[in-house]
């Protein structure tokens, strides 16, 4: 009855990534072609015989609605085009070079976070008030506060400049170069994570049946881990699915400050040079990502509160 | 799942190497910045300047440039002038070779040429050999491809005809767009016989490009480096970060704002020189009252104090501009301003009377608008520019920011542009690059400014030659300089941190430095 339940939920979500995406592909086609100028408009005016040939290559001399259809009929199949500002590549490619490298160090950033963050909440919860909550949680207000771009390179400069211990930046998939970016990556969700986990956890400690437990003479730490991580780290799972997504599509601060070629570049600079395949390829993706990570939120919701499974009876 | 192996090997090939190379100091390889991501490594298809840098590297024209960014003899030994300028021959080098082994022939550069002028191809560079015998009417589709001024003599000798003379058509032989084809893999720039001094070995985009000596070069004995290794990097600051933390030996540029720091703290390996390049304030000649009146535009342009401009809001070794032409073209001498010769007290004093002349702001104080692209030093230029009208006219300006794709096409329009930031770069070492311009109705001018006499003596140029010409493009300069289309402020410079242990970079107008001329001292040999 219940894995019936699961599946019908799971399929209606599936189901619902289609409008979903077709909304999200219309609206972003639409919205960058409104943008002023085009992919060959620079500091040099091209010939208008060049720019004829250009706009006939990428179809970009015909009506707006012709392209919009044919750019439905690409996407079915997969294909993302040609980029117009990386002319050697298709867009495809570009995503597929870009992704795992923004996937890992958003990935890493986010293990790094989840248990160092619901360990600091944990802690801070059950000193609560104490010196040990203060100082916890004042550095974690700091994490969140200061901006990454001022973290990064105050980084690159202690430990890659001065004390040479790592490369300031640059990307060859050793670990040498993830540690950095992932460090600066990961502290903003460490404070936020611990700041979730300490306030739901507060909350149920006070509850009736971790009362229950103590009273039956568990050890403390036996309490935690089995009755009280699993409910306090639900809202932290909420969180997670949509900064997962965000974190694993690229951070285009991070990029630039590291030199990392991973994902978040591409929707800047796809939007800057109006590289529309670029700019619609990484919306279309990240859009996947989200509604996909979403739904394994819901899953995961659902393993660990047994309150909102998704059975009928 | 593949993926997933190639990735965890990278890993540990990677880790690997970087242990190991820690130590073995990179004998004869070289560490570039690059600038941004090549836009493309196809011939036809590059235009961004870290691309044809990357292809002078790889690929080699007609023509090259020495050390010094001087043109030499490239893939041709030898050339000769013929029909009073209109026809060149050159000679090939008989040890002209692609990276197989095939000797590169004349039909080589025939067949890349008329690639370039196939619709299809849609080569953005392709106008730069404008100059060539129909070309523009092959771009028209008036003629046939095949009536391209190009031909085979012998496969060892190649003609190249000009509808008129073009002397600076031996620099765009230079340049990627006129290099020659090896049909094989025309479309990979992985696998397809190169003819330069390097082939490329990998490529990541804006991770890094390697790439390795060429032995099939024809004068591969030359080359020192036998590896370079460019990283895209297309943030300054970062570029700068990986030079300090020893991972690069040549940058690309420095930061804006960090000259000072640097000439305090890394003497011995910043290299600023002149380039041709101007940057500028433009008029839109469209707007009733800049466009109406040369004192007006005179005025403004006095008024800015191009020494506090270049020294305190610059401030990284660029020169005070006088004219459109920047010094260093061989042969040129650049028309300046009359007022350059002054004293700053005396150019505004003359500002504030032409300013009175012109009539403008006497009942109330003139309102103009200053558009420019986003970025910083263009900011900080709006901003003091602004400041010095204020303060010497009484003019109020309001700053426009824009981004660059909207900045271009309103600046193409004409419609709501009143100044403008502008500026070029030579597209080659002569005037003409930049006087061209202003010419009425050509497409890159922005000013919408139309004199016959300009036009006249800008046509007569393009009929003679020699000295004569350069002094008929200087007779046309000046006329600019007296109406004043734009106010140029100042001439770029080039920048570079180069590492005291690397050989064969030396400073040159043209910023070219092929990788070919760069060698390494090994510190404990």
């Amino acid at each position: 009855m219940r894995q019936e339940g699961l599946l019908r939920h799971a399929t209606t979500r599936l189901l619902g990534l289609v409008p979903t995406l077709l909304i999200l592909i219309t609206i972003a086609f639409f919205l960058i072609r409104m943008a002023p100028g085009g992919p060959f408009d620079g500091e040099k005016v091209l010939p208008p015989e060049i720019r004829a040939n250009l706009d006939a290559n990428y179809h970009l001399d015909e009506p707006l609605l012709q392209q919009y259809f044919r750019y439905l009929g690409q996407i079915i199949t997969g294909d993302f085009g040609p980029s117009f500002q990386y002319k050697d590549w298709t867009v495809n490619e570009l995503i597929a070079q870009g992704f795992p490298v923004s996937a890992t160090i958003g990935g890493l950033a986010m293990l790094l976070a989840f248990v160092l963050g619901t360990l600091i909440g944990t802690l801070a919860a059950l000193r609560q008030n104490s010196a040990v909550d203060y100082s916890v949680m004042g550095v974690a207000m700091l994490g969140i506060s200061i901006p990454n771009f001022v973290v990064a390179p105050l980084l690159i400069l202690v430990v890659a400049v001065y004390a040479g211990w790592l490369p300031a930046g640059g990307w060859d998939w050793s670990w040498q170069r993830m540690v950095l970016p992932v460090i600066t990556l990961a502290l903003p969700v460490i404070a936020y994570i611990a700041r979730l986990t300490r306030g739901s956890m507060i909350e149920v400690l006070h509850s009736n049946y971790i009362r229950t437990a103590r009273a039956k003479g568990l050890p403390e730490l036996l309490v935690i881990r089995r009755h009280a991580l699993k409910p306090a780290i639900l809202p932290v799972i909420s969180y997670m699915g949509p900064a997962t997504a965000a974190l694993i599509t690229g951070s285009v601060v991070i990029e630039r400050i590291y030199s990392i070629p991973g994902l978040g570049s591409y929707f800047v600079q796809g939007a800057l040079n109006r590289d529309y395949t670029l700019v619609m390829g990484v919306v279309v993706f990240y859009g996947v990502v989200i509604v996909v990570l979403n739904f394994i939120v819901d899953l995961l919701y659902a393993w660990l509160n047994p309150r909102i499974r998704y059975d009928v009876t | 799942m593949q993926l997933h192996s190639i990735r965890l090997c990278a890993y540990v090939v990677a880790a690997l190497t970087m242990v190991l190379s820690c130590h073995a100091a990179g004998a004869a390889e070289i560490r570039r910045g690059l600038g941004p991501e090549p836009d493309s490594l196809h011939i036809h298809q590059a235009q961004g300047l870290a691309a044809v840098n990357l292809l002078r590297d790889m690929r080699e024209g007609l023509i090259t440039f020495d050390a010094d960014g001087e043109l030499v003899p490239g893939q041709a030994a030898s050339w000769q002038e013929l029909d009073g300028g209109k026809r060149y021959r050159f000679q090939l080098r008989a040890e002209a070779r692609w990276s197989n082994g095939d000797p590169v022939i004349a039909e080589d550069f025939v067949w890349a040429w008329r690639r370039a002028f196939t619709p299809e191809t849609a080569a953005a560079t392709a106008g730069l050999l404008k100059d060539v015998k129909n070309a523009d009417r092959i771009l028209k589709g008036e003629v046939s491809v095949e009536t391209l001024g190009i031909v085979a003599v012998e496969p060892g000798v190649l003609d190249i005809l000009l509808n008129e003379p073009a002397p600076w058509i031996l620099e765009i032989l230079a340049h990627p767009v006129s290099f020659p084809l090896h049909r094989e893999a025309v479309d990979d720039p992985l696998t397809a016989p190169v003819n330069g001094a390097y082939m490329i070995t990998e490529w990541t985009p804006r991770a890094s490009i390697r790439l390795e000596r060429n032995p099939a070069y024809h004068a591969t004995g030359t080359v020192q480096a036998e590896k370079i290794e460019y990283f895209p990097i297309e943030e300054p600051a970062a570029e700068l970060s990986r030079y300090r933390a020893g991972e690069l030996d040549i940058t690309e540029t420095i930061p804006a704002g960090r000259f000072s720091w640097l000439e305090e703290n890394l003497p011995g390996d910043l290299r600023v020189y002149p380039y041709l390049g101007t940057f500028w304030l433009g008029f839109n000649f469209h707007h009733p009252a800049l466009g109406f009146s040369g004192e007006l535009r005179t005025a403004l342009s006095l008024a800015v104090n191009r020494e506090i401009l270049v020294k305190t809001v610059l401030g990284a070794g660029e020169l005070p501009a006088w004219s459109i032409v920047p010094p260093g073209i061989t042969g040129y001498q650049p028309s300046m301003m009359a007022p350059s010769l002054m004293s700053q007290e005396e150019r505004e004093a003359e500002a504030v009377r032409l300013f009175k002349q012109s009539g403008f702001g006497r009942h109330e104080p003139l309102l103009l608008e200053l558009r420019f692209n986003t970025s910083n030093v263009h900011r900080r230029v709006a901003v003091a520019v602004s400041a010095m009208w204020k303060q010497v006219l009484g003019v109020n300006t309001q700053l426009v920011n824009e981004e660059w794709k909207v900045f271009v096409n309103n600046r193409k329009m004409g419609v709501i542009t009143e100044v403008f930031r502008g500026g070029w770069i030579a597209d080659y070492a002569d005037p003409s690059s930049f006087l061209d311009l202003f010419m009425s109705g050509s497409g890159m001018n922005n000013t919408f400014y139309q004199n016959t006499d300009f036009d006249m003596l800008m046509k007569s140029a393009a009929l003679t030659g020699g000295a004569t010409r350069m002094d008929l493009l200087r007779q046309a300069e000046a006329r600019l300089m007296k109406d004043m289309p734009v106010i140029p402020l100042y001439y770029y410079v080039s920048r570079h941190l180069v590492r005291p242990r690397i050989t064969g970079f030396r400073e040159n107008v043209r910023d070219v430095h092929l990788s070919r001329y760069l060698g390494v001292i090994l510190e404990n040999p």
